[in-house]
């Protein structure tokens, strides 16, 4: 923040670059809105900023049952119900040995969960395929669960460790006199005292799972299974020459992202930052 | 083992199990198949020793350009991703109404799916009835039309425009953190010491902020180095392999051309380009706060 007061032309400078970017940026995202709110012929005849002629609300009910995006948006949304809570349990439970058991090897073990930062996913596929062949995993939602969970552990583990170490031990203590486990000391101490960092985890967690693509890509091969960036590319394969009916799709996607994130954006943000600085 | 020094391990078996099965013990095993030629089907895989990395490296023009394409990818994000977040961190930083809208709009396209950015701006790039176009023909430029996703020339440049709508919202948000840590008195001091507002930029702000720049430039290289949704999405490597990079050349490899092998080794230069990059990063974290 400044100290002083800037001149008037200045600020109208500011105003007047951030503006025109703010204009540039939500261009792509009220172009793909008309579109998707236009007829067939409408968008043939109309310029191409222009409002629609009348609001074709059909368009999106198309795009959700013929074109199955309610069918890809609820198979994402069963895989991330289940793999973030049962994600972060797990990586819980892992910084918590890490943090407040007195663990020997602590340091070491939480340097062997960061190697998993530094491995593309490239580097796992084939034999990621040919473990879930063996095990009939594969196109089934215990598999792309586990997979998912799996590239969850480093970073998540990262989050919580961090976070877990500013609980003082003093706590730890009081949680013993007062008859408590190792067990109670983890949900009843612990996981509501990082209510935050969790929350912030969740919301991070949900929209990757959600986001992932190229994992779904080669693990979920059947149509009937597909999240919603797998199934956007095939919708949009089989809608190609519709273009209203495709943006419809688009569009549908992208409303569920922009609500979790018009609610939650101090998440996100603050989120972020407290994960790479760790 | 006692049953005190059994119970940390007994709290870990969860995550190190899956940790284990998912990630480390596949890229050992990837790293083992870059060693072989190999279909993925057939029973007997072939010990080629470094036959696949020279192969990349000597014959594989794909390969080559797709390396290119990373290296261009990264200088470009270098410059213009972490330049235009820097500069918006730095106007949102000062007494500007509104900053929280802004900073939403600017932000809101990196939680996107790298495919529906693919999806949106492949409409956008449309020859016919896209956004590009229709302007250019609008304002009388319609000489400047081309199918900006079709041609090698232009195909590279098109989706890098779309990643940087997606991405500049992520060092905004990061120099944004960084400068509200910076504290006012050393501007107040060059105020009165006379100094001019380049120069407080330039001593104060760019030193303090250096800390955040390690994070930014760690973190897009990476990204770039690792690039594919955006890219498989809208051009799927194409026109002419001029959009190749090692993530979609990796997979093209691997689950298309079933050259196992190859696709091992592509995937190991990968992991051995972010090593370049993470090692140094961790090196210079920890050594500042001990982590």
């Amino acid at each position: 923040m400044e100290i002083r007061q800037p001149s008037w032309p200045v600020q109208a400078i500011r105003y007047g670059v951030l503006i025109v970017l703010a204009v540039i940026f939500l261009v792509p995202i009220v172009f793909i809105a008309f579109t998707a709110l236009k007829s067939r012929s409408d968008l043939l005849t109309s310029p191409f900023y222009a409002l629609p002629e009348k609001f074709q609300w059909g368009n999106f009910a198309k795009a959700w049952n013929q074109g199955k995006m309610g069918m890809y948006m609820k198979n994402t949304a069963l895989i991330s119900v289940i793999k973030v809570p049962l994600g972060i349990l797990v990586e819980a439970l892992a910084a918590f040995a890490l943090t407040r058991l007195n663990f020997k090897w602590s340091n070491a073990m939480f340097a062997f969960f960061l190697i998993g930062m530094m491995i593309p996913m490239q580097a796992t596929l084939v034999p990621l395929n040919i473990f879930l062949n063996k095990t009939h995993l594969v196109s089934t939602y215990p598999g792309i669960i586990l997979i998912y969970i799996g590239f969850g552990i480093p970073f998540g583990i990262l989050i919580l460790r961090g976070f877990f170490r500013t609980i003082p031990k003093e706590i730890d203590e009081a949680a013993l006199i007062d008859g408590c486990g190792d067990i109670g000391k983890f949900f009843r101490v612990i996981l509501p005292l990082s209510m935050p960092a969790i929350a912030t985890l969740v919301i991070l967690d949900f929209m990757a799972t959600w986001n992932e693509f190229l994992l779904a890509q080669i693990f979920i091969t059947k149509d009937s299974m597909r999240t919603i960036t797998t199934g956007l590319l095939s919708f949009r394969g089989e809608h190609s020459t519709d273009y209203t009916l495709m943006n419809a799709g688009v569009l549908l996607s992208i409303i569920p992202i922009l609500v979790v994130y018009l609610l939650f954006q101090k998440y996100f943000v603050s989120g972020l930052t407290g994960s790479v600085k760790g | 083992m006692t049953a005190r020094a059994l119970k940390p391990w007994l709290f870990l078996l969860p995550a190190l199990t899956i940790y284990l099965i998912v990630i480390f013990v596949p890229s050992l095993y990837t790293f083992y198949l870059s060693f072989f030629k190999w279909n993925g089907v057939a029973a007997d895989k072939v010990f080629v020793g470094l036959d696949n990395y020279a192969d990349l490296i000597l014959h594989d023009s794909v390969f080559a350009r797709a390396l290119k394409n990373n290296l261009l990818w990264t200088a470009g994000s270098l410059i213009l991703m972490i330049g235009i977040g820097l500069m918006l961190a730095l106007l949102l930083n000062k007494r500007i109404k509104g900053r929280i809208v802004f900073r939403g709009i600017f932000y809101f396209p990196y939680v996107l799916s790298g495919v529906i950015v693919a999806t949106s701006w492949a409409w956008m790039y449309n020859p016919t009835q896209g956004f590009v176009n229709k302007l250019l023909e609008t304002i009388g430029l319609e000489s400047w039309t081309r199918a900006w996703l079709a041609e090698p020339e232009t195909a590279l440049y098109a989706v890098f425009v779309a990643a940087l709508w997606q991405g500049v919202g992520q060092p905004m948000v990061l120099f944004l953190a960084g400068l509200q840590t910076i504290p006012h008195d050393p501007y107040e001091a060059a105020v009165l010491d006379g100094a001019k507002p380049y120069q407080s930029f330039w001593y104060i702000t760019f030193p303090l902020l250096r800390e955040t720049l390690v994070i930014v430039v760690a973190t897009t290289m990476i990204a770039s180095m690792k690039v594919y949704d955006i890219i498989y999405a809208m051009t799927g490597g194409g026109p002419a392999e001029s959009t190749q990079v090692l993530s979609s050349w990796m997979y093209y490899q691997t689950f298309k051309f079933a050259n196992i092998g190859t696709g091992s080794a592509i995937s190991f230069f990968l992991v051995l380009i972010t090593m370049v990059v993470i090692i140094p990063y961790v090196y210079y974290t920890t050594k500042r706060s001990h982590l």
